[in-house]
């Protein structure tokens, strides 16, 4: 039992652990097992410090740049330019629906007033009555042009949730960002603040930042 | 008729009436929500013959709206037509099993809108009189 022990364990091992195995001293044995484990231990929480701090200086750096109100490139202006984005091609369709909605009564009188027209002379060659026809030609026509306008303003809808996906996104790697910071900023040593589940201004941004003193 | 219109879009909302009431459905009998929560309080407080909804919205989705509707003792026959920018097959056949009663995907023409209501009327009319 015990030969074939050492022929498992002989591959690998350093020869203390081996003699180590196969020493008769239990307590020996166990002192010597914890000290190497607590040598890898603190190997293990050196290298996390190394990589603790690496990643503070590396938020500390973004979450400057984040906190830097103006920065054209920061979050919190792309986030806001996009908002605008959305009201001005809101604004603009609703526009249009509002020219729809005056032009068409007039397109609609039109017809009427050149149908009462020709209720009364129905000439063919008359001024007035050819005149007429071609208003119904027009006012028809417009209705038709009225409605193919009502229908292509959906490409505000249809951009505008483009844009809402992209402020959504921006807005979730904002927040995991600033859970960053604040984790290493916890990491770092320093108290963590109370969890903020999303950021909605840059104020908190700024409030939050600062609270690690970036 | 009175037809509840459901989309956080404003924009939507204001063509989706401009093309009902051209298809001659009466403008004051026209209502609108800006999302599901919104919609399904107004369906409780007041008898609706029909819902138009987008699917993508805060709050309570078109989905859960559908499903929400479906499970309501009282509201559970009201016809339903989504329309949508969302044309995944798993979402069509999720709205299908939540038992919507016509799907439109976005951008669509007001032929599309009347073709889908054709349907939804003729179906409630088949089973009306098989009833």
């Amino acid at each position: 039992m015990s030969a074939t022990m050492t022929v498992a364990f002989d591959e690998g091992l350093p020869p203390e652990v081996l003699d180590l195995l196969n020493s008769k001293d239990g307590t020996a044995f166990e002192q010597a097992l914890d000290a190497m484990v607590r040598q890898r231990e603190q190997h293990l929480f050196r290298a996390l410090g190394v990589l603790a701090r690496d990643l503070h200086g590396a938020v500390s750096r973004l979450g400057s740049d984040l906190a830097n109100e103006g920065v054209p490139d920061s979050m919190a202006d792309a986030r806001n330019h996009l908002a605008e984005v959305l009201e001005m091609s809101s604004k603009a369709a609703h526009r249009s629906l509002d020219f729809v909605d005056r032009i068409r009564p007039e397109a609609e009188a039109l017809s009427n007033n050149a149908n009462a027209v020709l209720d009364f002379n129905s000439s063919e060659t008359d001024p007035a009555a050819v005149l007429a026809r071609q208003a119904q030609v027009f006012a028809s026509a417009c209705c038709e042009g009225l409605n193919d306008m009502v229908l292509v303003q959906s490409w505000q809808d249809l951009a505008g949730q483009r844009v809402k996906k992209v402020v959504g996104f921006i807005e979730s790697v904002e927040s995991s960002l600033l859970e960053l910071v604040r984790l290493t900023g916890a990491l770092a040593g320093r108290e963590a603040p109370v969890e903020v589940a999303k950021v909605n201004s840059q104020d908190e941004v700024d409030r939050l930042l600062s609270e690690f003193g970036f | 008729m009175k037809i509840l219109v459901v989309d956080d879009f404003s924009t939507m909302r204001r063509i989706v009436r401009n093309l009902l009431v051209e298809l001659g459905f009466s403008n004051p009998m026209i209502q609108e929500a800006d999302d599901g929560h919104n919609a399904l309080a107004m369906l409780k407080a007041n008898a609706f013959d029909m819902v138009v909804t987008d699917w993508n919205m805060p709050n309570m989705t078109g989905i859960e709206l559908l499903q929400a509707i479906r499970a309501e003792p009282k509201l559970k026959g009201l016809p339903v037509l989504m329309v949508t920018a969302e044309n995944n097959r798993e979402q069509i056949i999720a709205a299908a099993q939540a038992g919507v009663n016509g799907y439109i995907v976005k951008p669509f023409t007001a032929n599309t809108l009347k073709e889908k209501l054709d349907k939804i009327f003729e179906r409630l009319a088949a089973s009306g009189a098989s009833a």
